[in-house]
Order: structure tokens, then C-alpha cells, then sequence
């Protein structure tokens, strides 16, 4: 054991921030990272402050070691970075592009005009959104592309019928006379 | 990944933590912050993928020393293809960078395994 404050100090910090540990749990740690920096003093053969200064940096920060314990966080730089992009990988292979949800939004987008018209292919687009497949950028595509869709022909009636008032407009019948 | 790192070690045999984290610092720097291996294996204990015993050090107290369990094995061979899996698909992105072709890994992951 050492009575070199440095140390000390580590330990105290290290065993203040254990706090959320069980009893047994906290003990053993703390005894761990004891003996990890004897036997890392003993490697470097001295025990000056820069030595000791050292191997404490290297240890890391009491409370990282304790915040490792509590979360299960992946202690390496990237790590996290990397097990992210595995995890969507590993979904993302498994994933098909189409599954239930996805055929009734395409079933409806694509024949609900038929069903009814003009504005038939609008509850398509619930459907879209409600996908867990598709990606936000996909659903906005889709959300256009059905908008227009729908817009267009109300935009051609619109246009038909403002010529139709035209040539009224221009006889300067008021509107209370159309038929 | 870290903790299967931490696994490769002990397949080739049973070590302490001050060894497995000099092997991991010479491998490269891959544990950033040393005290961090005691929870990592803590948590490998828990969940049975290592087992420990206490053995007499040379000089000093006596240490723990970690074996791989039968599940620590099945774990590190999963671990192992997964991880082939992605070096791949991040090899190819990076070689021939982003494109309009169907994904590598979404077709390796079509594939019947």
C-alpha cells in the first residue's frame, strides 16, 4: 500500500464517486484500481510525482471509471460510434424495403383515385408515415409526390372554371346570376 | 467491442487485468482510460462470458485471473463474423465511396446464411 497523497487523493475521488455502486461492488473496485496502479508503479520503477502523475492519467478520470460501471458505456474513443453503426447495419440487413404497412400506403397511393376521386390516395399517405422501414427522406418523396398528385387535377378544375367566369366577368353579370 | 477484445485475450489463456490492459494498450491504444477495463470486467463476469480465480502473484497480493466460459467462446465467434461483416461494407464505401448500387451489406444481407 502507498501514503502517496497523489494517490490517496485518486483513491478518495474514485471512492466518492462510487457512491451509486454496491457496497461489495465499490470495495472491490476500488481495491482493483489499487493494485492496478502498484503494479503500474512497480512496472515504471518509481514512484516520483511526474511517475505517479502518469499512471493516474492513464487510469482515467475516477468518475469515467464509475460512469463505465453505472451505464455499461463502451470506455474506447469510437467504440460507440462503431457499435452504432453495426447495430444499424445488422437491422438494416434483416430489414426488407416492403412489409405491410409499406403495400397498403403503394396499394392506396397508387389506385385510391380510382376508388375515389381526386383526393382517393391521401389516406396512402398515413401509411407511409406509419412505416418503420422507410426512411424520413422516402415519406417526404412520397408526401410531394401524392400532393401533387392530388393538387394537379383540383388546380386543372380551378383553372377550367375561373375561364368559365371569364368571359361573365367580362359581360359584368354579377356573380348571384350564374346559374 | 472492446469486451470482445477483451475475450480474443483470453482465448489464447487465462490472464489478469493489469495483462489484458497492456496487450490492449500495445495492440493500439485501444483503451483510451485503463481504470475503465475493471468495469468492463465486471460486467463480462455478470453476464458468464468470463470466470475468475484467485492465483499468487510473484510479488504481491494474490491476482484475479479471468478464463473464457463456453458462452464468452459462442459470443466471440459472433462477435467475429459480425464484425468481418462490417469491416467489409465499410472497406467498400470508403473505396469506391457512396453510390446508387444496392448496398453491400444489404445484399450480403439477403443472402441465406
Amino acid at each position: 500500500m502507498t501514503a502517496d497523497p497523489l494517490v490517496q487523493d485518486y483513491l478518495g475521488r474514485l471512492e466518492a464517486a462510487a457512491w451509486p455502486l454496491s457496497a461489495d461492488r465499490r470495495t472491490e473496485l476500488l481495491q482493483e484500481v489499487r493494485e492496478h496502479i502498484e503494479d503500474a508503479l512497480s512496472v515504471e520503477g518509481g514512484r516520483d510525482e511526474t511517475t505517479v502523475r502518469n499512471v493516474l492519467d492513464r487510469l482515467g478520470r475516477p468518475e469515467e471509471i464509475v460512469s463505465t460501471e453505472v451505464d455499461g458505456a463502451p470506455p474506447a474513443a469510437g467504440a460507440a460510434v462503431i457499435r452504432e453503426a453495426a447495430a444499424t447495419l445488422s437491422t438494416g440487413a434483416d430489414h426488407e424495403r416492403f412489409g405491410g404497412v409499406e403495400i397498403i400506403a403503394l396499394l392506396l397511393i397508387s389506385f385510391g383515385a380510382f376508388v375515389v376521386p381526386v383526393v382517393g390516395p391521401l389516406p396512402g399517405l398515413f401509411f407511409v408515415w406509419a412505416s418503420n422501414r422507410w426512411t424520413t427522406h422516402n415519406k417526404i418523396v412520397a408526401t410531394a409526390l401524392v400532393v401533387l398528385l392530388v393538387a394537379l387535377p383540383l388546380l386543372l378544375v380551378f383553372v377550367v372554371a375561373l375561364g368559365r367566369l371569364q368571359p361573365m366577368g367580362a359581360s359584368a353579370q354579377p356573380m348571384g346570376a350564374f346559374p | 467491442m472492446l469486451e470482445h477484445c477483451v475475450l480474443a485475450i483470453l482465448r489464447e489463456g487465462e490472464s489478469y487485468a493489469f495483462e489484458i490492459v497492456r496487450v490492449l494498450s500495445q495492440a493500439g491504444e485501444l483503451l483510451t482510460s485503463e481504470g475503465t477495463i475493471y468495469p468492463l470486467l465486471a460486467r463480462l463476469r455478470r453476464d458468464g462470458l468470463v470466470t475468475t480465480s484467485w492465483r499468487d502473484s510473484e510479488s504481491g497480493p494474490p491476482r484475479r485471473y479471468y478464463r473464457l466460459t463456453d458462452d464468452g467462446r459462442t459470443s466471440l465467434t459472433a462477435f467475429g463474423a459480425e464484425w468481418a461483416r462490417f469491416r467489409d461494407a465499410v472497406d467498400a464505401i470508403l473505396a469506391e465511396g457512396p453510390s446508387d448500387r444496392p448496398r453491400p451489406w444489404a445484399r450480403q444481407g439477403a443472402r441465406p446464411a
